[in-house]
């Protein structure tokens, strides 16, 4: 009866929405560090590991407040016991282990029996509760018993907590790990050298009145304070032979010394690159919007510059090292990744329906392009993507691949060229406006609601007061670009006006549309 | 003054794709090549030419007052030799020259060139302006290339025009219905954005060239109505 009554309600959890969008959540706060609301949460746990080493060390000569004393002891143990409760929680799914255990016993025919995954999630839990970090968890809380003045050392033990929402500490633990080998290999000399010194020097000493190494402890002492070269010189030997040892003891120091320092600083510099691409990654998936640059070749390095410039925000992915580090040299976000492989998105989290602008594909090879294209394309089938085209006859192929615009260098100039001749003084200043360094500019300014609701139609806008041209308007309903509209054309939300004019008195204009209050 | 005769030096894919756009331009256009096996392509009658100075067999054939050159080699130097070669036999050639970034085309305007189309900035420039201002940029595409009706033209004053003599200031350009005037250029100045402080009191002469957007039967309207010509 209980047993069935446990297997419904486990099946009743798996299946309840509202129970596992809040678990999911949950999770979110505490572990997932690409969740936006999870840094607060960090942070509000080191404020509080802050308060409680303050209190400890403030209460040592003065008397603390009570309020505060009640805050740090009792309210931030319960928080923490909260915490710790929370994430025994997320850790793993009991509910999920019993309904696979049924399903497993239903399927083979047996009488569902819940014994095996109790087991399960005995060890599951336990697993959890004997690691590392849940230990540190645990001890956290226990200055809550703060009648126990023992147990309120276990404030340090807070500190500890720092390295779960530090990531930076995470990062140094991890990277220290890589050369574990060597430092399990140092350990190992470090404990033989302090072994024998220890052994040596009482054996040397502690028949001698005059040396203050009287005991195996005492021997122990001066073997690690003078491997370690720190020396105080409270214990000294006073015997040839003893100073002899203390002699070999000090030159293994500074080779301890000399190797602990260029592991961690080997170790450091080994994965310097790889710590700075796991932080721009984590940058990235903060980012709302930006292009998304693969192959980072001349015209992309130029693009890039008018981009940046623009503020946008630009990630470059190229699969050549050398171009990525031109790429960074440039000052952008650069990544060594293929973009012609989906697990690169992958790996980087890249919400291309989210967060891209657009993609473009400017590689100098059209192999490359269309590669490129075809991978994005086989999970997005909305973004922007626009390549350039380096020979015609692969015009065809790089349509097929789902790429939108292209750009032919070869025909741009040829057009160029023709525009150029047939009308020089047009070109000039078509091509001035689209410059970036002309100060006549052609701008696309949208009809917001609010400029709808100062003015409904072309004559009412003003535009000549600021010596702005209205080239004309595109009606986003129509999707229809009306060239020069008289006075009368109604404008609507959604549409665009395209100015010509001077930079600063199109901003002027654009600042006028919309404070201007309406008459009516 | 109107050019008959293009010479492209460059027999690749910038050299085809010019012959191809400007042919209809010119009564006689003419591809020369470095590479002497080339000149067997008889369907762009192609002509061997070598960077020597000696431009005598050119000259022969050719009237170059009545020429402009399209320096297109992908090799930045051999096209900046290329047209300082041209420049020094030729004082008033006008030269169109190529080249793949800025920098080349800084070397190209020194070597003589009237004009330089730096590639890299200019398919930046275009990709930036389609990424940025979607809608301008295909309008602007439309209209610089023609694509459909909607026309820019240089219109030029002259004698006969109505316009002549007065002052910018004092012309009222919406009554001329459907064309929209975007600068001026007189002998002396650059091309001016009509509403500059520049040329608010320019006064209209002989010469000055208009730049005028609108439908191609609206700028002819204009043109009769102001008595002017095209360019």
């Amino acid at each position: 009866m209980i047993q069935r009554l446990i297997v419904n309600a486990s099946y009743a959890l798996q299946t309840s929405k509202h129970y596992q969008a809040n678990k999911h959540f949950f999770y979110n706060l505490l572990e997932n560090d690409k969740y936006r609301y999870k840094k607060y949460v960090d942070i509000l746990m080191m404020t509080l590991i802050f308060i409680s080493v303050t209190v400890l060390i403030r209460e040592v000569k003065s008397p603390i407040n009570d309020y505060l004393l009640f805050f740090s002891t009792y309210i931030i143990s319960f928080i923490f016991f909260i915490e710790y409760i929370l994430r025994l929680w997320i850790s793993s799914s009991v509910s999920e282990i019993i309904v696979k255990c049924a399903e497993h016993d239903s399927f083979l025919g047996k009488n569902v029996s819940l014994g095996k995954a109790f087991l399960t999630i005995s060890r599951v839990k336990i697993g959890y509760m004997l690691s590392v970090q849940a230990i540190i968890d645990l001890l956290a809380i226990l200055p809550f018993f703060h009648e126990l003045r023992l147990l309120r050392i276990f404030i340090l033990f807070r500190v500890f907590k720092l390295f779960r929402y530090a990531k930076s500490f995470q990062m140094l633990a991890g990277v220290l790990a890589t050369k574990k080998f060597e430092f399990i290999t140092l350990a190992l000399f470090s404990s033989i050298v302090i072994f024998v010194s220890c052994v040596l020097i009482y054996v040397m000493e502690a028949n001698n009145e005059a040396s203050p190494i009287n005991t195996l402890f005492d021997a122990l002492y001066w073997s690690i304070v003078t491997i370690s070269t720190v020396g105080y010189g409270d214990v000294t030997p006073a015997t040839d032979a003893g100073r002899f040892v203390a002699m070999i003891v000090i030159i293994a120091g500074i080779a301890v010394l000399a190797f602990t320092t260029s592991l961690v600083v080997s170790a450091l510099t080994d994965r310097l690159d790889e710590i700075r691409e796991i932080k721009t990654i984590e940058n990235l998936s903060k980012l709302k919007e930006f292009y998304l640059v693969c192959g980072y070749e001349n015209v992309a390095k130029e693009l890039c510059i008018k981009l940046a410039s623009s503020s946008h925000n630009i990630i470059v992915l190229d699969e050549d090292i050398s171009r990525v580090n031109n790429a960074k040299k440039d000052g952008l976000t650069a990544l060594h990744y293929s973009p012609g492989k989906i697990l690169s998105y992958e790996n980087l989290g890249i919400d291309i329906k989210k967060q891209v602008k657009a993609v473009l594909c400017l590689r100098e090879d059209d192999v490359e392009n269309v590669y490129t294209a075809l991978t994005v394309r086989s999970f997005d089938k909305d973004v922007f993507i626009l390549s350039l085209l380096m020979n015609d006859s692969n015009r065809k192929k790089l349509e097929f691949a789902g790429i939108n615009h292209l750009v032919y260098p070869q025909e741009l100039v040829a057009m160029i060229t023709k525009e150029f001749i047939g009308k020089p003084v047009a070109f000039e200043v078509v091509h001035a406006m689209r410059s970036a360094n002309g100060n006549v500019k052609i701008d696309e300014l949208t009809v917001t609601t609010r400029v709808r609701e100062n003015f409904k139609t072309i004559g009412e806008l003003g535009n000549s007061a600021y010596r702005v041209i209205i080239l004309g308007i595109y009606q986003n309903d129509t999707d229809k670009f009306l060239f020069n509209p008289d006075k009368d054309t109604a404008i609507e939300v959604g549409d665009y006006i395209i100015a010509i004019g001077y930079q600063v008195f199109i901003g002027e204009f654009e600042r006028h549309l919309h404070t201007k209050v309406s008459d009516a | 003054m109107h050019k008959t005769t293009a010479l492209i030096f460059g027999y690749n894919k910038y050299g085809l794709e010019i012959v191809q756009n400007i042919k209809e331009k010119y009564e006689r256009t003419r591809l020369y090549s470095q590479d002497e096996s080339s000149v067997s392509d008889e369907i762009n009658e192609v002509e061997y030419f070598d960077l020597s100075d000696d431009w005598s067999s050119i000259e022969k054939t050719v009237k170059i007052s009545d020429s402009i050159a399209f320096c297109v080699l992908e090799d930045d130097a051999q096209n900046v030799f290329l047209t300082i070669s041209l420049r020094a036999y030729f004082k008033d050639l006008l030269i169109v020259a190529i080249a793949s970034n800025q920098e080349n085309a800084n070397k190209l305007t020194m070597a003589g060139a009237n004009k330089v189309i730096p590639i890299v900035e200019t398919a930046a420039d275009i990709i930036a302006s389609i990424l940025e201002l979607p809608i301008s940029s295909k309008v602007l595409q439309s209209i610089l290339f023609e694509e459909n009706d909607l026309k820019i033209a240089q219109i030029k004053i002259s004698e006969r025009t109505t316009l002549k003599d007065k002052e910018l200031l004092d012309i009222d350009w919406s009554m001329y219905k459907g064309i929209i005037v975007l600068s001026i250029m007189d002998k002396d100045m650059k091309s001016e954005f009509i509403y500059s402080s520049k040329v608010k009191h320019h006064v209209l002469k002989c010469g000055d060239v208009l730049v005028v957007i609108g439908y191609e039967k609206d700028i002819e309207y204009f043109k009769e109505l102001i008595g002017s010509d095209r360019v």
